[in-house]
């Protein structure tokens, strides 16, 4: 069914040879082949790839060509007949996107017939579609909607009856995703998603002409593990997602840039958030790493985010929990660790960072550990089963259930000579007097019971943390820490890759991000600038740790789209 | 003209090898592999004649087959033959199948020599089943007499011939619905280009020649291609023909004559269509099965039925399937039909035949039923104007307009009268006494 | 219009192959460069097998050709002679498309179904008969045409169909 449309040769430009003074002219060296086709869009001229479809080699030039079926990454099947133009030499219109480039191509996307051939177009997918936009989802972030409003026509002449798929609306197709197939505009993206990238091909056309649907076999649902990427292809809402159903409508969101703290990955995702709740995940386009995609499990942990147990910091004396102010807690922590330090040197405490946080972060645990001569540090990540995403070129698979044990460990938040670890202190080998937690809620240790019972052993037990777990539970003082949307930092993936997250909102007071936290601990004991922000954190980073120069927040910008193997920690210090 | 492709038709055991081979068959293959002929050489002999294929398209059939690519980089070459007649009206390969197998087999043997074929299929639409039956068991005899299988007639040429049943799509008859079905999945036709001799089923180069165009390279090779080409009124519209006639006539059937027979001729002449049943008077004919426009009474004059003829009439020679429409047949009624005919059997894959052939076949309901409005004759002008002329991957939507189209442009009054007074022109859907 | 074709029936249990019908498979599998091509002639196996063909017996298609069983559910509903649900013994199939429609096929249907008590698509109580419409079946010049499972039945009168129709009933 689908073929991806084939260039042929372009015409080499040649030179005309030089002519000699006398005698035969030398032959003339051949002209070096151009790797770039000369493509005309209404009479203006460009250099395009030679690999491009016509429809992105047009979006080069400024011009729109609009489209339903095509999309950068799947096979081209040239069937929603939307992105028809006229090409000089053609007597008919032709489909943009099955038209294969060559030199000299010269496309009109603004004639009449073009005019009209899109308004037919238009006409005809809006005949049996239902008029749901007051209900449906996809209101906002619409393809058929905007290419209605763009190219389509004020009324439609259609006075019959519309054809419905009564039974295969509001149906659950796939464990997340909800059909209204009746919106259905027959397009195959998800049914070409599922086969070329998921590889499972759980969808398919079934009947034929006016009557064809798309559905599975009955009983083999929509179930891959990048489910939702069905929805988020599906230019209309006859595929959406059920946790985003009705919930809010997308104009209303904000749209945040950030990196899925799901695995080590690191796919980039915007947050999709509403007054300080997030709603949502969507992918973020980024060819290198998760390309156009984004994986069920991450995106389905964006409801998690909103999770918060711990509003307020709080200190334990005697038997009685009771609230604190921040910077209270944080001085009781201070104390404790300069008498410690006092009495027993620095080997007495304990420094755990933590695969969630950033780089940032672990970089300024790192740094207060080191000014107060404390080698023990560690930082662990839970093992999950092997997640996958497609780049543009290839699988990248993640086998950590964080973002950044990379980046934590590159930071250097690991024991260092004659330090312990995680370990050690677990096992019991290990029994420092002061414990610091960056971060309460690093693994599914702090919900074990016996491993918290090694941890309680110490004689202080400090934390931050934003849910409650038996770990928050056993410690001394417990203080307000952030989500992922309320900070901002970076993550070190897989490949190495160093990525930026953004802020979608601040947390609500007394909650503060765990940098902040952290450099007010760090300033009580006499280290660090008060006025240090994670941008200045990154430039020290920059500047200390090996393979993590030249980097700043202009080359971070857009979401880390740096090369790969720049920065490849080669080791602990 | 003597009878050329049906010489065998209604004799008895015409099926059989033995009778096949007692008249003279095989031995146009004979000639071929044993006679030093070289494929080129045989493509170069129906390119002269000027064969143009006999299943809709009327492509030169020997043109076709030069666009397989010299070096086709170490992938086989595949010859299809289209046993999928589907078009409203025709009939004739079924009677080809049916009642002289052995001259279908010899010509796919003897084109697949020349195109270099190791592989061929005949994809027969599912409804004929004796059809298949009888070309199986067919073909059973060939691989016995060695004009099948390895090493046929010592010649170093060796082919397979397989069968593949259809079931239920005309879109299969359209040359790369046919090979989407072929290699097992929906029939839904495929982007062009790149053409099938090029890229065609497991993606290499593929020929799809109908099963009436194959019988004919039979006779090209035993009689020449210098009197294949001049039988007819010219090299362009050359060789023998078979028109198939239906619809109000005294003797519908398939009616073998030189190319360019008359419209007229064929409809009452004697060794023909013997006229209008029941008297009546000629109201439309369309000449070339469902896909084609219609043709009024007067139209049909000095129309011979030649792929040109028929087109500089407005309409085409396609299938050479003659459908006959007298004035008691309400045209609405008939266009009616032929929407519903379209809409059932539209693939789906793009919009505009996707979403048209339903909306045309509802409004011509409506008209057709008494419930029409003013607007509803233009709006299915409009509708068709939005259809065709690569609007659509294929020309399936091309083909769809024709009856609606040819029929609002021509019989504008019925329509007006339909949509007046809410009812036929010509009576309650007065139709042919059976 | 005519009927949907996506809702292909269960058997209510599990279908696998007989081991002629294997048999016919395997010499098929031979004639194909992959298994994929020998989908439509594997599903004829399976109609002649069972009737009909359901979602079971589509399961095992896809087990024994190796393919994802939604593409052999696409394929299935594609074309419109197999049944995706269990049909009469005699399954009468009447052409309407332009040459039949002029030579009366619809009087023939309207007759049929009185005389049967059912409507297009649907099935006789006994079980013994199932009227369907179908498009051109190339019997124009002996229309109205009429098919009876795999054989032609042209011209069709009304006189035939009566005694066809009682010939076929009290088949047993």
């Amino acid at each position: 069914m689908s073929r991806r449309a084939e260039g042929s040769g372009g015409r080499l430009s040649g030179a005309a040879p030089p002519k000699a003074p006398s005698g035969p002219a030398p032959p003339a060296p051949p002209p070096p082949a151009k790797s770039t086709f000369t493509v005309l869009f209404d009479g203006k001229a460009i250099e395009v790839p030679k690999h491009l479809n016509l429809i992105e080699a047009a979006k080069l030039a400024g011009v729109e060509i609009p489209h339903f079926c095509f999309h950068p990454r799947l096979s081209v099947v040239g069937q929603c007949r939307m992105c028809l133009v006229e090409i000089e030499g053609m007597p008919k219109i032709q489909a943009a996107c099955t038209t294969p480039l060559k030199d000299g191509l010269s496309v009109r996307t603004t004639t009449d017939k073009v005019k009209n051939c899109r308004a037919a177009t238009m006409e005809f997918l809006l005949i049996n579609h239902p008029l749901d936009c007051p209900i449906c989802d996809q209101a906002g972030e619409c393809t058929l909607q905007d290419n209605s409003f763009g190219y389509g026509q004020q009324f439609s002449h259609y006075d019959e009856r519309k054809r419905q798929y009564p039974t295969f609306d509001r149906a659950m197709i796939g464990p997340h995703v909800v059909a209204d197939m009746t919106r259905c505009i027959q397009c195959t993206r998800c049914i070409r998603f599922c086969e070329e990238i998921a590889g499972t091909g759980e969808l398919t056309f079934l009947d034929r002409g006016g009557r064809t649907l798309v559905w599975t076999h009955e009983g083999k649902p929509l179930a891959n593990d990048w489910s939702g990427c069905a929805a988020d292809v599906c230019p209309v809402g006859a595929l959406t997602v059920r946790e985003f159903r009705f919930r809010s409508r997308v104009w209303y969101l904000q749209k945040t840039p950030s990196v899925c703290p799901g695995c080590n990955i690191g796919c980039n995702i915007s947050i999709e958030s509403r007054e300080n709740v997030v709603y949502r995940f969507l992918p973020r386009l980024n060819p290198e790493v998760n390309d156009y995609w984004l994986c069920d499990h991450g995106r389905f942990l964006s409801e998690s985010l909103n999770l918060r147990d711990v509003e307020k910091a709080t200190i334990r004396d005697g038997g009685k929990v009771g609230e604190a102010h921040v910077p209270a807690a944080v001085e009781r922590i201070a104390a404790e660790i300069r008498a410690t330090l006092e009495a027993k040197g620095p080997e007495a405490l304990f420094f755990l960072g933590s695969a969630h946080l950033s780089n940032e972060e672990n970089f300024l645990l790192r740094k207060l550990a080191d000014h107060l001569g404390c080698a023990n540090r560690d930082v662990f990540a839970d093992r999950s089963r092997t997640r996958r995403i497609k780049s543009q070129t290839e699988w990248l698979s993640g086998e950590e259930a964080a973002a950044n044990l990379r980046g934590a460990r590159d930071m250097g938040a690991t024991p260092g000579r004659g330090g312990f670890g995680l370990d050690a202190l677990i096992s019991g080998k290990a029994l420092p007097e002061v414990i610091f937690v960056a971060d309460a809620n690093f693994s599914e240790i702090a919900d074990d019971a016996e491993k918290v019972a090694a941890l309680r052993r110490a004689r202080f037990l400090a934390v931050a943390a934003r849910t409650a777990n038996a770990l928050t539970r056993a410690a001394d003082v417990v203080l307000p820490a952030a989500s992922l949307p309320e900070k901002e930092g970076t993550f070190t993936n897989v490949q190495g890759r160093v990525q930026r997250f953004e802020r979608a909102y601040l947390p609500k007071p007394p909650v503060r991000a765990h940098w902040e936290l952290l450099l007010l601990l760090a300033n009580a004991l006499g280290f660090g600038d008060r006025n240090w922000t994670p941008s200045d954190l990154l430039a020290r980073i920059a500047a200390e740790v090996q393979g993590y120069g030249q980097m700043d927040e202009g080359a971070l910008a857009g979401g880390g789209l740096l090369k790969k193997g720049d920065f490849a920690w080669k080791g602990a210090p | 003209m003597e009878p050329v492709l049906t010489a065998r038709v209604g004799k008895p055991n015409s099926r059989s090898i033995e009778t096949y081979l007692a008249d003279g068959g095989y031995a146009a293959l004979r000639k071929v592999l044993t006679g030093g002929w070289t494929p080129d050489r045989v493509t170069e002999e129906v390119k002269k004649s000027g064969l143009r294929g006999r299943g809709g398209a009327g492509f030169p059939a020997g043109v076709k087959w030069g666009f397989i690519p010299k070096d086709t980089k170490g992938k086989p070459i595949y010859l299809l033959c289209n046993a999928d007649e589907s078009e409203p009206g025709t009939f004739k390969d079924r009677l080809l199948m049916e009642q002289d197998p052995h001259q279908v087999i010899e010509g796919i043997i003897i084109a697949s020599y020349a195109i270099k074929c190791r592989s061929a299929y005949l994809y027969i639409r599912g409804e004929f089943y004796d059809g298949a039956r009888i070309l199986n068991a067919a073909i059973e005899e060939a691989y016995a007499k060695g004009f099948l299988g390895e090493d046929i007639l010592s010649s170093g040429f060796s082919l397979d011939l397989t069968v593949h049943r259809g079931a239920g799509a005309y879109i299969c008859g359209e040359e790369t619905g046919l090979i989407e079905s072929l290699e097992g999945k929906r029939g839904q036709p495929r982007i062009k280009p790149p053409f099938p001799a090029v890229q065609g089923v497991f993606d290499c180069p593929t020929i799809v020649n109908n099963v009436e165009t194959l019988a004919c390279v039979v006779h090209i090779v035993n009689r020449g291609a210098d009197w294949f080409a001049k039988i007819g009124r010219n090299e362009k519209n050359s060789g023998p023909k078979l028109y198939c006639l239906s619809g109000a006539v005294n003797r519908p059937g398939v009616y073998e004559a030189a190319m360019g027979l008359p419209l007229k001729d064929l409809i009452f002449g004697d060794a023909y269509g013997r006229g209008m049943k029941n008297g009546r008077k000629v109201k439309a004919v369309i000449p070339g099965g469902a896909s084609a426009n219609m043709l009024t009474a007067a139209e049909i004059e000095d129309c011979p039925l030649d792929f040109d003829g028929v087109a500089a009439k407005g309409s085409m020679l396609g299938s050479a399937a003659i459908i006959v429409i007298n004035e008691d047949t309400c045209i609405v009624n008939a266009a009616q039909n032929l929407s519903k005919f379209f809409a059932h059997e539209s693939c789906g894959q793009c919009t505009p035949c996707r979403e048209g052939t339903p909306w045309l076949y509802k409004v011509l309901t409506r008209v057709e039923g008494g419930e029409g409005r003013p607007e509803d004759i233009d709006l299915l002008e409009r509708i068709c104007n939005q259809m065709a002329n690569g609007m659509t991957i294929c020309v399936f939507a091309d083909a769809a307009i024709a009856p609606p189209l040819s029929s609002v442009q021509k019989f504008k009054d019925e329509y007006r009268f339909h949509v007046e007074n809410k009812r036929c022109l010509v009576g309650p859907k007065a139709l042919v006494a059976v | 219009m005519s009927h949907t074709r996506y809702r292909i029936h269960e058997a209510g249990e599990p279908r696998t192959f007989p081991p002629a019908a294997m048999a016919r498979i395997e010499k098929i599998l031979k004639r194909y460069p992959n298994r994929q091509a020998a989908l439509l002639p594997v599903l004829w196996v399976a109609q002649e097998t069972w009737g009909w063909i359901s979602k079971e017996a589509a399961e095992e298609v896809a087990r024994v050709l190796e393919l994802p069983a939604a593409h052999v559910d696409g394929v299935l509903s594609f074309y419109t002679m197999y049944n995706l649900r269990p049909v009469g013994k005699h399954l009468l199939q009447f052409c309407t498309s332009i040459s039949c429609h002029l030579a009366g096929a619809g009087s023939l249907i309207e007759r049929c179904g009185k005389r049967l008590g059912i409507g297009l698509e649907e099935t006789t109580p006994d079980g013994k008969f199932t009227m369907i419409e179908v498009e051109c079946i190339a019997g124009c010049d002996r229309a109205p045409s009429l098919m009876v499972n795999d054989k032609y039945h042209e011209p069709m009168d009304e006189k035939k169909l009566d005694l066809l129709l009682d010939r076929l009933s009290k088949e047993a």
